[in-house]
């Protein structure tokens, strides 16, 4: 969080530099069956955020060593591709990656039903194409679709999604400048039918009123990209 | 990547299909899939394609970078390609270090585009001897549904060829100019399915069939980069057939790039 | 890049009972993981479906169903689970002096044990009797959570499989591929004149003279493009 509060990025108003109001989405697309070879897919493209998911199994658990006697186990790698961002990323092992790799996994674990593929794993390969501040969100969102697309047994979708404080106005789901020159970070992963949540990570400054404002900024957002997710599954039936 | 499992009644069936000259899907022996190919489809790549052959989906991203040139070549820059095959492309794709298929996959892709001279290195000199232009081509599969090679190839040069460098982020100029790069290599792979070369093999073809060759041809057929990959063996009327398509389809395909700038 | 987005109220509906594809009903309700599907009073919950704070929950993603009382999903999409007494093919991924372990398309893999294969199987000549990489026509003798499960090659018509091919369907197309009462498997298999035999693991062995294996292969790629346009969502 670089706190640069010279940057005006929300004029008196309440307009943000693209456009939006506080409370507003970037605009967000979804797509399922996009990679034909996997047992389920979707692709979310979210603001200039380009992500794709993929899902494999339930297969047999190899190594012998990660297996459970009594439930499957979620093997999920998140991974920026090399050209996703401004400055090219080297590929091979990072340290991010492999820690939202991990929250994303105990988010989905939560809401599996994995005890019914004892001895298994389920693969969810999380790719980010292009970048643009809330990727884990994104990369989140389209695991779901892509689990439930794939015929995996959920009790409920995670959607997933952030909000911070820009110029000291709190607002929904930040954008690259804002991300980049804002002043806190809120990223949640929210069950839709009972408002409970598996994921939640915070970074940056926020009094009690305004980390409030920002928690219930994404409990509300939740609700409409929710609705992205089931159309996309529906594909526009009712 | 995970050695799959050969069921043996597949090569059993590719080798009926074959002596009938039939293929799992029905494709001619030098029928190509649906294709399709689209530039500018990433908007932090400073050029970019994405190509879909049948099932198979990879992206090309252009990123540029600057290098020191190296001491024997003071006005040139470069080009450095690499290739990711990870495992959302299939069951088969494993995490881990890359496997000596996509370090393969890479490294030739790379070689039929070097050794055409496309690229003008001398065009990416910035200041002789301290600093210049390094193109960064990243091959990136995201369905792997056979022939990764012809995809990453055809994704690669359709990328570079409509790549813009970055000039005034980097503050070298005031004003981006496009890559400097003068032709269009073509890569075709051919695959002995069932005894005989077929192009453009699928998933299950691969999976049964043995050697593959692939032959990269640039604008006036000369030829560029050739592989033998695999165990088998092949003879020079096998390679003569496939020659003379690759000097055809290579065309078609120069056609297609060429179509979309 | 696939899309479904097509919604008639023809759509197909592929039930257990395989009724047929074009009946004029109207189409039952596609659902969402965690979608609320009323109350649970007087309702049971079957496949897909969880009972939570006295509601019916949809857990997978697929058409409604209700027979009787009992609220089931039919899923568009399912990793095949095997059940006793499911007939399956398998290939074989490895051998112990008296186990073969089979690839049945399952979470797991099955094992066939030298006492179930085969009658002529000598301890140690397992690879001689099915080599790795040959295809088996089975049954599923026994599931248990704590090992894999077991298949067995005793009984009618069980065999290695050595000629024709074996095609992949997804396991929720079956019922479509059987039609009412097997109707749609007998024409197939006349208008072909192969031997056709549909596994429930979602694999089938069609075997017989090579344009009558290419027809069916034709007819069974048509049907899988067909599923994924009308009714099904790709």
């Amino acid at each position: 969080m670089g706190g640069y509060g010279d940057i005006q990025m929300i004029d008196e108003n309440g307009i943000r530099m693209d456009g939006r109001k506080a409370g507003d989405l970037r605009p967000i697309e979804i797509e399922t069956g996009v990679i034909p070879v996997a047992d389920g897919s979707a692709r979310v493209i979210w603001g200039n955020n380009h992500a794709v998911a993929a899902i494999y199994g339930p297969m047999e658990a190899h190594p012998r060593k990660i297996q459970r006697q009594d439930r499957a186990v979620l093997d999920v790698r998140y991974n920026m591709a090399p050209f996703s961002t401004s400055d090219r990323i080297r590929p091979g092992f990072n340290r991010r990656s492999r820690e939202i790799s991990k929250v994303t996994a105990e988010a989905l674990e939560s809401v599996v039903l994995v005890e019914m593929y004892p001895r298994s794993k389920i693969r969810v390969e999380i790719e980010i194409l292009a970048a643009e501040a809330g990727t884990r969100c994104v990369g989140i969102t389209a695991a779901s679709v892509a689990l439930a697309h794939a015929g995996i047994p959920m009790t409920d979708m995670v959607v997933s999604v952030a909000s911070g404080k820009i110029n000291d106005v709190v607002v929904c789901d930040l954008n690259k400048e804002e991300d980049n020159y804002g002043e806190a970070d809120l990223p949640m992963g929210i069950l839709p039918n009972s408002g409970e949540l598996v994921f939640l990570q915070m970074d940056g400054d926020l009094s009690q009123e305004e980390f409030q404002k920002a928690w219930d900024y994404n409990m509300n957002a939740a609700q409409g990209i929710h609705e992205i997710m089931v159309d996309a599954l529906k594909g526009g039936e009712s | 990547m995970a050695i799959p499992l050969v069921p043996q009644l597949l090569r059993a069936h590719l080798a009926e299909l074959a002596e009938q000259n039939h293929r799992m899907d029905g494709r001619g022996q030098w029928e190509s899939r649906e294709i399709e190919l689209q530039t500018n489809v990433l908007p932090n790549a400073e050029g970019s394609a994405m190509v879909t052959m049948g099932d198979t989906i990879v992206y090309a991203g252009v990123k540029f970078q600057i290098m020191t040139p190296y001491p024997d070549r003071p006005n040139q820059g470069g080009l450095m390609c690499s290739a990711e095959v990870r495992p959302v492309a299939g069951r088969n794709w494993e995490a881990g270090p890359p496997s000596p298929e996509s370090i393969e996959l890479g490294r030739v892709v790379d070689r039929g585009i070097r050794e055409s001279g496309c690229i003008d290195v001398d065009g990416l000199c910035i200041i002789p001897g301290e600093k210049a232009w390094q193109v960064i081509l990243d091959l990136f599969a995201v369905s792997d549904d056979g022939n990764l090679f012809d995809a990453f190839a055809l994704a690669g040069i359709a990328a570079l060829r409509t790549a813009i460098v970055p000039e005034v982020k980097y503050e070298v100029s005031d004003s981006d100019r496009p890559l400097p790069i003068s032709k269009t290599p073509i890569m075709c792979s051919y695959h002995k399915v069932g005894g005989r070369f077929v192009y453009d093999a699928d998933g299950k073809e691969e999976l049964g069939g043995d050697e593959r060759i692939h032959i990269t041809l640039g604008d006036d057929d000369n030829v560029h980069s050739l592989q033998k990959g695999l165990k088998g063996i092949f003879t020079a009327n096998e390679f003569a057939e496939i020659m003379e398509h690759a000097k055809s389809r290579c065309g078609e395909l120069r056609d297609l790039v060429h179509g979309g700038e | 890049m696939k899309e479904g987005r097509v919604a008639r109220p023809d759509n197909m509906s592929v039930s257990d009972t395989a009724d047929g594809p074009r009946n004029g009903r109207r189409a039952s309700p596609l659902v969402t993981p965690g979608e609320d599907l009323g109350k649970s009073e007087g309702r049971e919950a079957g496949h897909g479906v969880l009972v939570m704070d006295g509601r019916l929950t949809a857990t997978k993603h697929g058409r409604m169903n209700e027979k009787g009382n009992e609220v089931s999903i039919q899923p568009l999409r399912t990793a095949y689970i095997p059940r006793p007494g499911d007939l399956v093919i398998g290939y074989v991924e490895g051998c112990t002096n008296n186990i073969w372990f089979i690839d049945i398309g399952a979470p797991f893999n099955a094992i066939l044990p030298m006492s179930l294969g085969p009658g002529n199987t000598s301890f140690g000549g397992t690879r001689q009797v099915i080599d790795i990489g040959e295809a088996i026509l089975c049954r599923i003798q026994e599931v248990e959570e704590t090992h894999s499960s077991v298949v067995t090659m005793k009984g009618l018509g069980l065999r290695k499989i050595r000629s024709g091919t074996i095609e992949d369907v997804e396991p929720h197309l079956l019922g479509l591929l059987i039609g009412k009462k097997g109707n749609s498997l007998r024409d197939l298999k006349n208008e072909s004149d192969c031997r056709i035999v549909v596994c429930d693991n979602g694999r089938i062995w069609v075997d017989g003279e090579f344009d009558g294996v290419v027809s069916v292969k034709t007819r069974l790629k048509e049907m899988t493009l067909e599923s994924k346009a009308v009714g099904g969502v790709a």
